[in-house]
């Protein structure tokens, strides 16, 4: 402590003037007591910025119970010729002859579940320079968006076609798999 | 026995003031009664003015604290309970079914009494500051607005709650409809459903929004809005009546005055400022204002209860995240946004631009930046705020008259008029059988 605090003795060299200006000089840098102000504002405010990120890191789940995006729904001869929809999954799984294919019953405008509309007799449809006959159509009932049979949208609301699945075949017990988290393209085909 | 007397004094005024004193006693002493002035205008009480829109939505936040406050001990807020819990409430709580529609209806008028209280303010330009110092009737507008929003928020995430099918397909639409913003929207859902699909976290983060969060940041939001308002000098009328006295060039008045200005008798230097606390303008505060407002209360609470006994409130099958009814609509004071969302998908050549993003979050969000930014906007002269129709303001009421009109008519047509695969129909056609299910 004595060696810290020079007393007037120790310093005889240094005059009044002398200490006046050092004073000076390093009020105009930082006082140490300034300086602990601010440290003290800048930790509590460290501080509580830590603790609100925090809370709302807390509330960003990092694990989900929900249902899985990728399951088998049975094994592919189950599935009768045309269109079948899985209800609490919400897809349409397509089967012509050995081919399989999977269409999101999600509507792309907000989400609703489309509904499919049996045509009563088939329609022949024409986009750009691909034609093809379609017996089924989807709507969808919240917002009026209408779909062809191969999810192509053309009338309504939807900014998109709706998306298609891709389908595997489970190598351990032959089912089908239906990836929900895997988008393909709309000339995607699984034979069997 | 003196405390206990004092602390019923401070709870209690009489009704019947014998002197002014009295009158202005009962205001300042008295706790409940201490946020009021202690004269009013004739003009602030009337109800042609302000048809006590403000005091009305307040009574029904009222209504519904208390009857939530009720209902969160008999709901419990998980995906297996959260239904059967409305349920028991509906058919088996004694007047469980008054508690649950009195809730409802008092949040269907809230939504559209505050919203007619702000179409009123805006018609008698009661956002413009008038001429007594420190005003800052802009702000309290602004407020106003976030008090809008944050009843349909109040509205929409209690709508979630009753866990049926009317519920979870107006959230799925309303929640899809913030996931169509630009960047952020996917996470701003994540955040809101706490996962991609309306699950249990979902519910419990709507209740904890409807049951705490919202219902503080309104008191709150609310509380400031009172204390501005008497910090502004009352209703915008009262502005009115200050400038139109002024106008009237009152002679100079004889009186005495104490400053350093003069010992002598003489005009005092106040002769210009407006006097609206006269007693041609004004009454005391108690007992009139305080009977209007227990009129008001009464009033409100009887109209709710009554309309609560004349409609029921509908409960329908469970959520069933895999049916879709037909047709699926959003709460009615959403429907004019569902009705957009349908009419504004845009094609331009190769792109598309959602009917969500344009519908949904575009047009709304350039209608509210508007609403906050125009009372800086607006320069019609001082005479026009807190008056009913000014000319100067004639041509900015009916722009505003128009934009409510449409939000109206697109209210009425998404609830009339859609039907299945929101098809138009007219109310008097019926809608075509559909089969329920594939």
């Amino acid at each position: 402590m004595k060696n810290e605090k020079p007393s007037p003795e120790a310093t005889p060299a240094l005059s009044q003037s002398e200490a006046g200006e050092e004073w000076k000089s390093s009020e105009m840098k930082t006082s140490r007591r300034s300086f602990l102000v601010r440290l003290g504002i800048g930790a509590t405010l460290a501080a509580i910025a830590g603790q609100i990120y925090a809370f709302i890191r807390s509330l960003v789940p990092n694990v989900l119970y929900e249902e899985p995006r990728r399951f088998k729904v049975g094994p592919p001869d189950q599935f009768s010729e045309g269109v079948q929809f899985l209800e609490d999954k919400r897809v349409f799984i397509f089967r012509q002859g050995n081919t399989f294919y999977a269409i999101s019953a999600i509507c792309t405008h907000l989400g609703c579940t489309v509904k499919l509309q049996r045509l009563n007799r088939p329609k022949m449809v024409k986009i750009g320079n691909r034609q093809f006959q379609e017996s089924v159509e989807f709507h969808c009932p919240c917002h009026g968006s209408k779909y062809y049979g191969d999810g192509t949208n053309y009338a309504g609301p939807a900014p998109r076609p709706l998306a298609y699945y891709k389908l595997e075949i489970a190598p351990d017990d032959g089912q089908l798999i239906v990836d929900m988290s895997q988008e393909v393209g709309h000339d995607f085909r699984l034979t069997v | 026995m003196a405390t206990k007397r004092s602390t019923w004094e401070k709870l209690t005024w009489t009704w019947r003031p014998a002197s002014s004193r009295e009158a202005g006693d009962s205001i300042v002493r008295n706790f409940l009664l201490h946020w009021f002035p202690a004269k009013v205008t004739h003009r602030s009480l009337s109800w042609s003015y302000s048809f006590w829109l403000g005091t009305i939505s307040a009574v029904l936040f009222l209504i519904l604290t208390i009857t939530g406050v009720i209902l969160m001990f008999l709901y419990v807020p998980s995906v297996e309970r959260a239904y059967l819990s409305v349920k028991d409430l509906e058919y088996t709580v004694s007047y469980g079914w008054f508690l649950r529609g009195l809730h409802r209806i008092a949040a269907h008028l809230m939504v559209a009494v505050v919203f007619l209280h702000m179409v009123r303010v805006f018609l008698t330009g009661a956002y413009k500051n008038g001429t007594a110092v420190h005003q800052n009737r802009p702000l309290n507008w602004i407020v106003g607005v976030i008090l809008l929003l944050a009843t349909l928020l109040l509205s929409f995430t209690g709508y979630l709650l009753p866990w049926d099918q009317l519920a979870y397909w107006a959230i799925t639409v309303g929640t899809n409809i913030a996931s169509a913003a630009p960047i952020v929207g996917e996470k701003i859902r994540f955040l809101l459903l706490g996962g991609t699909t309306i699950e249990q976290n979902a519910l419990i983060r709507f209740y904890v929004l409807h049951c705490f969060f919202l219902p503080t940041l309104v008191l709150v939001l609310f509380s400031y809005h009172m204390w501005r308002i008497r910090k502004d000098g009352g209703l915008a009328c009262v502005d009115h009546l200050a400038l139109t006295q002024r106008l009237e060039k009152r002679p100079p008045a004889k009186s005495k005055t104490y400053s350093l200005l003069g010992i002598a008798s003489g005009a005092t230097v106040h002769v210009e400022t407006a006097l609206v606390d006269e007693d041609e303008h004004t009454v005391q505060a108690s007992p009139h204002l305080t009977r209007r407002l227990a009129a008001v209360m009464l009033g409100t609470f009887a109209v709710s209860a009554l309309l609560t006994i004349l409609f029921r409130a509908p409960l329908e099958e469970p959520a069933n995240p895999s049916e879709t009814p037909n047709p699926a609509k959003a709460p009615w004071y959403f429907l004019w946004l569902q009705e957009l969302v349908a009419d504004t998908t845009i094609h331009i050549g190769g792109w598309t631009l959602n009917g969500a993003l344009v519908g949904g979050i575009l047009i709304p969000a350039v209608l509210l930046i508007w609403l906050a930014a125009w009372p800086y906007l607006d320069k019609t002269p001082l005479q026009t705020v807190g008056v009913w129709w000014p000319r100067e303001r004639r041509r900015q009421n009916v722009v505003f008259l128009i934009i409510v009109l449409a939000v109206v008519t697109l209210t009425i047509i998404g609830t009339f008029m859609r039907g299945p695969f929101w098809d138009f129909y007219w109310p008097w056609e019926s809608w075509p059988e559909l089969p329920r299910r594939f």
